[in-house]
């Protein structure tokens, strides 16, 4: 059990310029292992328990208990309002940056505490990429936009190399390769959310969570960020936030159904309704709810 | 715990079911139907009542490929899930299990017309009788569930499907005696029939079982009725 109440001014998706003194102090996150011995699939990265979310007075979600596994895509659903983004921004203290939100309940990754006074949320988030609804490069060329959080994060190596590798894993480097110095903004919308996800894996994280990454773009589109996300489930976690039930049918592994919970004072929290295998999920859910939502009974 | 906006979406799409559902039942009734019809050609020998039958099966075709279509386009345009899903995918089942019924019954009508009716021994007549009712039963029953959405018919059908097998095992030993009467073309016609019969109980059985996986989500036990 952890509370936690502290801000941070920190940018989320723009690493703080001066960050070797924090990386200096920061606790020992457990390092996500090398490839050739990587964690078997399955073992837990994430182990959430009794999270509750508040702002100010206004509890947004209550009592989540979820699992999330190494190498799984695992998708959020639900309708406006379940708390499904709040629990997600949970995963690398995004919720930091609200000052009115205030965070109870544990959060383990990796089994240390995630919310640990020592643990630095600007190396958490290093750890835990994020790629979000609208596509946000930088007013920088593509090149920059990959390679401006190694080197704030202090890379040494081979930065060329670098950025070819993290546009390559995100499909994107075979249409940009001849226009690397080019502004972002000149791509398509859905190369700009690739790119985005390829800055997002250029620092090399263990996990990426997405939030509803494929809501602005065209069928075509979301169907490559999908492929994407398959071909990426083989090195990252990922967690993805989707108010489409069927992209999170066709992509995910396990899929947590929340819905908000309305007291008889009005009170309306978000609440965990069901977690199970997606299979089973949309075809067979134990909880009526899931089974009225997916069914597009209920809103 | 209450969900949030409580009004109902999705009209059009649960009409489709509706009368997916209501077709299926109907199917159903028109191949229950020429069951019942061709049992009473064969046990009165009515030649003209069994050509009925065969008519009709192409009614029954007919509605079948209608129904398999709907299903199909349901599931194209509405993007069924769960309970919705198993639903259609079932239907799509339980059409093949009805239509094969109906080819079943016009397999009956065809033995009795190919030997321009059976000669029955007031015995074999007797057991004929019980074995074709007891068949028709049995695939109303499957019927009945579908229509009641009933999920536990099924344990009352294998009941009902162990007297048709029993009634049938008792007909076919029968048959070398009417084959010393009646001749040996004439018996194999009968076993044929009997046989009919069985398979068409055991497809209302099969129904029966479907309405269970559609509401429940799973087949009753690990044992489907054998194909």
């Amino acid at each position: 059990m952890t509370a936690s109440e502290r801000t941070d001014e920190a940018e989320a998706a723009t690493p703080p310029v001066d960050d070797g003194a924090r990386l200096a102090r920061r606790v020992e996150l457990p390092d996500r292992a090398p490839p050739h011995q990587a964690a078997p699939v399955g073992e837990l990265v994430f182990d959430v328990r009794d999270l509750s979310v508040f702002y100010g007075d206004f509890q947004a979600v209550r009592d989540v208990a979820l699992p999330i596994r190494q190498n799984q895509i695992t998708a959020f659903i639900g309708p406006s309002g379940c708390g499904k983004s709040t629990v997600l921004r949970c995963f690398n203290r995004m919720n930091d940056l609200i000052e009115t939100a205030r965070v109870r309940g544990s959060v383990r990754y990796h089994g240390v505490d995630l919310y640990g006074a020592d643990v630095d949320p600007v190396e958490v988030r290093r750890r835990i990429g994020m790629v979000f609804q609208k596509p946000n490069p930088f007013p920088k060329s593509i090149y920059d936009n990959i390679a401006f959080g190694p080197k704030i994060a202090g890379y040494r190596g081979n930065m060329d190399g670098l950025v070819e590798e993290s546009l390559r894993r995100a499909a994107l480097w075979d249409e940009v390769k001849d226009k690397l110095k080019q502004s972002a903004f000149a791509l398509s919308g859905g190369q700009q959310q690739r790119l985005c996800i390829a800055r997002a894996i250029a620092t090399s994280p263990d996990v990426v969570l997405m939030d509803e990454p494929a809501s602005a773009l065209d069928p075509i589109a979301t169907l490559r960020i999908e492929e994407l996300m398959y071909e990426l489930k083989k090195d990252y976690t990922i967690i993805i936030v989707t108010h489409n039930m069927q992209q999170a049918a066709r992509v995910s592994d396990r899929t947590a159904f929340f819905t908000v919970d309305v007291r008889d004072n009005g009170q309306r929290t978000g609440v965990l309704v069901e977690f199970d295998d997606t299979g089973k999920i949309f075809t067979n859910p134990g909880e009526q709810q899931t089974e009225d939502y997916i069914t597009g009974r209920f809103g | 715990m209450t969900t949030p906006h409580h009004e109902e979406l999705r009209h059009r799409f649960d009409e489709d079911l509706h009368s997916i559902r209501m077709d299926t039942v109907r199917l159903g009734g028109l191949i229950l139907e020429n069951a019942r019809r061709v049992s009473e050609a064969m046990l009165e020998n009515d030649l003209d009542l069994g050509q009925q039958v065969l008519a009709a099966d192409a009614e029954v075709d007919k509605l079948a490929a209608e129904l398999e279509r709907h299903a199909f386009e349901t599931m194209a345009l509405q993007q069924p899930m769960a309970g919705d899903l198993r639903f259609l995918v079932a239907i799509t089942r339980m059409v093949y299990e009805l239509e094969r019924t109906g080819d079943l019954v016009a397999n009956c009508a065809k033995a009795h017309a190919h030997g321009d009716g059976f000669a029955l021994s007031p015995r074999a007549r007797g057991l004929l009788a019980k074995a074709a009712k007891a068949s028709s039963d049995v695939f109303a029953k499957g019927i009945e569930a579908l229509a009641d959405m009933n999920p536990d018919a099924g344990a009352e059908l294998d009941r009902y499907d162990d007297t048709v097998d029993d009634l049938v095992s008792e007909f076919y030993t029968l048959l070398p005696t009417e084959s010393e009467g009646s001749g040996l073309e004439n018996a194999i016609s009968l076993s044929r029939v009997a046989r009919y019969l069985e398979r068409i109980a055991d497809h209302g059985v099969n129904v029966g079982q479907h309405v269970h996986y559609i509401v429940r989500g799973e087949f009753p036990g690990d044992a489907r009725a054998a194909d």
